[in-house]
């Protein structure tokens, strides 16, 4: 099953491959590094630390509000604690986490050495960091900024917003996109132009098709907020009139803008948990996915319909009723494929033959809480409802259901899927049912009251209440949910730590996967495969009965990957993979000098854009000489 | 699971009885939107059941069998379940197209209350008050009031809102639904009460540090009663007739009160801040935060900040005398 | 060796510049005239952003932009010319309190704190650039000015 044959009928390339591919030692080596999978184990860790940063501002946030007229937090930190929490939940842990796991799967499942561009995954974690460090250095010096999450002009124009706090934010975006933007085109190249052969489009996993639509969806809608979010700059620092109506421009212009983005940014994330769901699924069900090409299809039209939705975050702002008519029945209508999608997953364990692991479990708290959050979507949805429901805590409720039920459950599920294949041993089972039950569980105590809350009256991002709105009881509840799903947290940090010296050895391939990425060894060496395995099926490990079909011919003494066709992965070329080099982290510096800079001064713009030119000139400087031989090398006329 | 218990429990404890929800409606547009919300609970809440018992059944049909340990299957055949997976696309789409159709009639219904009779009224959102203006029947003239909105049962009223700085919205969840108010656009919105009572209003976008004490009282009146406290609301301010009023008149009309606040009928004609006017038929003060009362009144002179720390209201330093005299005088302005 | 003072000055700017960017809220506010232009409190409410602002409104709810305004005659607007005439915190303070014409005289028409902010809003006048000020004040169209209020932004 690993696809190592009798050493007499296949070359002997490991001990080579090892080295061409390693890594410097130390230090230099952690900072030079192109491996994939180096890079989204730092990019994971990162974005779990960011979940637990927001997690303490939940608990704050709750704790404020577990009874009326509470002074533990005053409005400026109640404020701050919240833009805060949006702007790391959703900028800094949802979108980078699902990126990061692609980064680290991606070459794995296509049986590939590394993804199409190494530096630039190693750019596009530098640059997240960035961001990271530029939102939370501010946040331990004091000057958070405090506008929510999306923050509307007029409020966060130059009059109301006095300071730098709108602009950290504005700017912190920026670091985000460009990391999203750099590791969605890698993500979409390697999909395309880097598959096993044999691998046709109708053969891929689900998870593939998942991350190359959500990358594709991502190059389509950062640029909107990359844009909005640099007009709002430009208003507050050199006195543009975008946002200004008695300038000439309009406050609305933001929203549709930033909502542009917005929508689709949540099915961005969602998406990628449709991969993970689906390979967790087809695993423990021994039963290739039910529904393999309506799940694509219903895949892709999630991706294309998520952009015509954005609307309905503007339900109240007094648009054209027609108009909102329309984008009640898009937003609804999205409930279709999303709905197939179930059905697939619960016929794949119908017909199947389920076996309860924790990934398994995780799917299970998937279903029963993601559709739950998709329901009160649909009531959302509804414009003339919305007007009741927006700005609420229902609203609350429901983003919570749809982002934790349907992205960070999965996520959950994945990372006890994949941490054998990533560490080479299995986590505790026993207390990853605990994990599992006190998250689900206080989630679902905590969230579900707000429900009832914003159908109470209950407006959003209030800082306190007073004690005859009759809130009291059902704000304690959801405190106390928050809390035990904490509790949750910690218990599966630790069993993930404590595992790596402790938990039993996995073997590569613990659960009886499908997928490529079983077939190497666990943790896989720094190459991933030996040879390219060779694929005729849509599963491969299950169809082969002894060993996997593999190609040889890659270079053992180079670095090189191969290149094969887009939609029926017909072998092209081999193609020379960049060596480690510190050029991505000396171009991710200087682009955040520029986009510091950019806060205090337009000319910043001018100044900061020498030292990045020089760094992208060191970085692409061409130094890599063609295959020239072989009946893939480059032909001279 | 504890998790669907609770919240019934949870739903018969709390009660759906508020001044500010909308499940209590009071007015017809709630009453319609209330509707659409329970039709949507009861299908929605339908589906998810079917999704949980199918869910349940795919599980407890997998124990019911033994597990072998043959080859995992790929790609068998599932012609009875692509039968099931076209019949729950057709029941997904006959449920959506029910929702969607139900929820474009209600917004037709939301939208037909036309001005015919209209009653106008001009509310401005500030940060972090309201503003409120009447016309006057009989000149046509605005009367200006603040914080506390009269609407007469029965009769639509047709509210322009307006903002004088950023994003705000007006909820009164138990007659309408909410309608934001954005700076460069005079966005309308039509409620007609019909039940009277005293009901609240809270701004429903975030606009800044005292969002949370933004809020408003409304008051359904009779629509005699209603004539009445306009024509109250139309007359100048009372000149009282104790002395230590009279003392507090002075103190509020002359000095730096003067400069934000208008009390019609005296030197006082600031317009930065609420009318005073009639403050003291008000029920509550500081948009809702406080109710009224001789203390409360003192209180948020002298110390704004400690009741709603970041508001624009400067604090107001008065011997004790002084400031006695002045609540005085603002409690006598009925 | 000259990594530190380098350092040391970059820190120290640092935390210079989120001293401006603090928020200070709650019942701390000064009561008191300042007492010459070494009074401490005048460093930290000078620079602070926020304090600035507050007095960007008050300056049009006390219907000080009737004479005030940009583009007002000679120093009027305050602006940059005012800048030749280098005056100190407290003596600009002094010049609002007891502002020639104004009857009663501001300082007891206008909480010291307010003043306050005032004067920290017209010090920010003298180095801020036109354009910016003009944007400023276009997104306060909507504001009260002394006893006019043109109604809301339209």
């Amino acid at each position: 099953m690993t696809g190592q044959a009798s050493p007499t009928a296949l070359p002997d390339v490991r001990a080579p491959l090892l080295g061409t591919w390693r890594d410097a030692p130390g230090l230099r080596g952690f900072l030079t590094t192109v491996d994939h999978k180096r890079i989204a184990a730092r990019y994971v860790l990162t974005a779990m630390a960011m979940l637990f940063l927001a997690g303490l501002l939940a608990v704050d946030m709750r704790l404020q509000l577990s009874r009326p007229e509470m002074e533990r937090m005053g409005p400026q930190g109640f404020n701050e604690a919240f833009a805060l929490h949006g702007s790391t939940m959703l900028f800094l842990v949802s979108v980078p986490v699902m990126e990061a796991m692609a980064l680290w799967l991606i070459p794995l499942m296509l049986g590939q050495r590394t993804v199409a561009f190494p530096r630039l995954a190693a750019f596009s974690y530098w640059m997240y960091l960035g961001g990271v460090l530029m939102l939370w250095i501010a946040h331990a010096l004091d000057i958070t900024p405090d506008l929510g999450w999306f923050e509307y002009p007029p409020l966060s124009g130059p009059a109301y917003s006095p300071g730098h706090r709108a602009d950290i934010w504005a700017q912190m975006i920026t670091f985000s996109e460009v990391a999203a933007l750099a590791a969605s085109v890698n993500i979409a190249a390697t999909i395309l132009k880097m598959r096993p052969p044999g691998m046709t489009l109708a053969r891929m996993p689900l998870f593939v098709w998942t991350m190359l639509v959500a990358s594709l969806m991502t190059i389509f809608a950062l640029p909107s907020v990359m844009l909005v979010t640099s007009m709002l700059i430009s208003d507050r620092m050199v006195a543009t009139h975008f946002f200004t109506p008695a300038g000439g421009g309009d406050a609305l212009l933001f929203q549709h803008l930033f909502w542009f983005f917005g929508h689709p940014e949540v099915y961005i994330i969602f998406i990628p948990a449709i991969g993970f769901v689906s390979s967790i699924v087809e695993t423990f069900s021994r039963r290739t996915l039910f529904g393999y090409v309506p799940m694509v299809l219903a895949v892709l039209g999630i991706g294309v319909l998520a952009f015509g939705l954005w609307v309905h975050h503007m339900f109240a702002v007094g648009l054209p009723r027609l108009g909102n008519a329309f984008y009640t029945a898009a937003s609804m209508a999205i409930a279709l494929p999303a709905g197939l999608q179930i059905f697939c997953w619960i016929a794949t364990m119908w017909s199947g033959r389920p076996r309860y692991a924790t990934p398994m479990l995780w799917v299970i708290g998937f279903i029963a809480t993601f559709v739950i959050g998709g329901l009160s979507g649909i009531m959302t949805a509804s414009s003339p409802l919305d007007l009741q429901l927006t700005d609420t805590y229902f609203v609350v409720a429901h983003l919570h259901y749809v982002l934790v039920g349907g992205a960070l459950f999965p996520l959950f599920g994945a990372f006890c899927y994949w941490y054998p294949k990533a560490t080479g041993r299995l986590m505790s089972e026993r207390w990853g049912v605990i994990a599992f039950l006190l998250i689900v569980g206080g989630f679902n105590i905590g969230f579900f009251p707000m429900h009832l809350l914003g159908l109470e009256g209950m407006p959003r991002r209030i800082y306190t209440y007073g004690p005859d709105m009759g809130w009291g009881t059902l704000n304690l509840v959801a405190t106390i949910g928050t809390f035990i799903s904490a509790a949750g947290g910690l218990v599966f940090t630790a069993n993930a730590w404590l595992s790596l010296k402790r938990g039993p050895l996995a073997g590569a391939d613990p659960w009886g996967g499908a997928t490529l990425e079983w077939a190497t060894s666990s943790p896989p060496p720094v190459h991933n495969f030996d040879h390219v395995p060779v694929v005729d099926s849509i599963a491969p490990l299950w169809m082969q009965e002894s060993d996997l079909p593999v190609m040889t011919g890659l270079r053992s003494d180079l670095r090189e990957v191969l290149i094969t066709s887009v939609v029926d992965a017909i072998p092209q070329y081999r193609q020379k993979s960049p060596e480690p080099s510190i050029m991505p982290l000396i171009a991710a510096i200087a682009t955040s000098v520029l986009f510091v800079g950019s806060i205090f001064t337009p000319w910043a713009l001018v100044w900061g854009a020498i030292p990045v030119a020089a760094a992208l000139t060191l970085w692409f400087w061409p130094k890599r000489p063609r295959a020239t031989d072989g009946p893939f090398g480059v032909r001279r006329s | 699971m504890n998790r669907y218990a609770l919240p019934g429990v949870v739903m018969l404890l709390a009660g759906c009885s508020g001044v500010q929800s909308p499940l209590n409606p009071a007015g017809d547009q709630a009453l319609s939107v209330r509707g659409l919300l329970e039709l949507m609970t009861w299908i929605c809440g339908g589906m998810y059941l079917l999704v949980i018992l199918l869910l349940g059944a795919s599980l407890w049909r997998a124990r019911m069998r033994p597990i072998p340990e043959a080859a995992p299957q790929v790609e068998p055949v599932d012609t009875g379940l692509s039968r099931g997976l076209v019949a729950w696309a057709a029941l997904i789409f006959a449920g959506l197209t029910v929702l969607i159709a139900a929820s474009f009639l209600v917004d037709r219904r939301l939208a037909s209350a036309r001005d015919r009779e209209a009653l106008v009224v001009r509310v401005t959102g500030h940060q972090w008050w309201w503003r409120l203006r009447y016309r006057d029947p009989a000149t046509g003239a605005w009367i200006e009031t603040a914080n506390e909105l009269h609407l007469p049962a029965g009769r639509t009223a047709r509210i322009e809102l307006g903002s004088a700085d950023v994003i705000h919205s007006f909820w009164v969840p138990n007659v309408a639904g909410k309608m934001d108010v954005i700076p460069g656009r005079i966005n309308r919105i039509d409620v007609t009460p019909r039940r009277t009572g005293w009901f609240r209003g809270q701004c429903a976008e975030f606009c800044g540090t005292q969002h949370a004490h933004m809020a408003f009282d409304v008051k359904v009146d009779r629509p005699a009663d209603f004539d009445d406290w306009l024509a109250s609301e139309k007359r100048p301010a009372a000149i009282p007739a104790d002395a230590t009023a009279r003392r507090g008149m002075a103190i509020v009309t002359e000095g730096p009160c003067a400069a934000c606040h208008v009390v019609r009928g005296t030197d006082a004609k600031g317009r930065a801040g609420p009318d005073l006017t009639h403050l003291g038929s008000r029920r509550s003060i500081a948009a809702g935060t406080l109710r009224l009362s001789r203390g409360a009144l003192q209180g948020w002179i002298a110390q704004p900040q400690a009741i709603k720390p970041g508001t624009l209201m400067p604090a107001i330093a008065l011997e004790p005398a002084d400031a006695d005299a002045a609540a005085r005088y603002l409690e006598a302005l009925r | 060796m000259t990594g530190r003072p380098v350092l040391a000055l970059l820190v120290l700017g640092v935390l210079a510049a989120c001293n401006a960017e603090k928020r200070v809220t709650g019942p701390t506010q000064p009561q008191t005239a300042p007492n010459g232009a070494a009074d401490p409190r005048i460093a930290i409410r000078q620079s602070s952003f926020e304090q600035i602002s507050q007095g960007g409104r008050y300056f049009a709810w006390y219907g000080c932009g009737r004479c005030h305004a940009q583009g007002a005659p000679g120093i009027r607007d305050l602006g940059d010319q005012h800048r030749r005439s280098v005056r100190g915190f407290d003596q600009v303070y002094r010049t609002i309190a007891g502002h020639p014409g104004i009857s009663p005289s501001y300082a007891n028409r206008i909480p010291t704190d307010q003043l306050w902010q005032l004067t920290a809003y017209v010090q920010s006048l003298k180095s801020l650039d036109p354009g910016r000020r003009r944007r400023q004040d276009l997104d306060q169209k909507g504001e009260a000015r002394g006893e006019t209020w043109s109604g809301p932004v339209r």
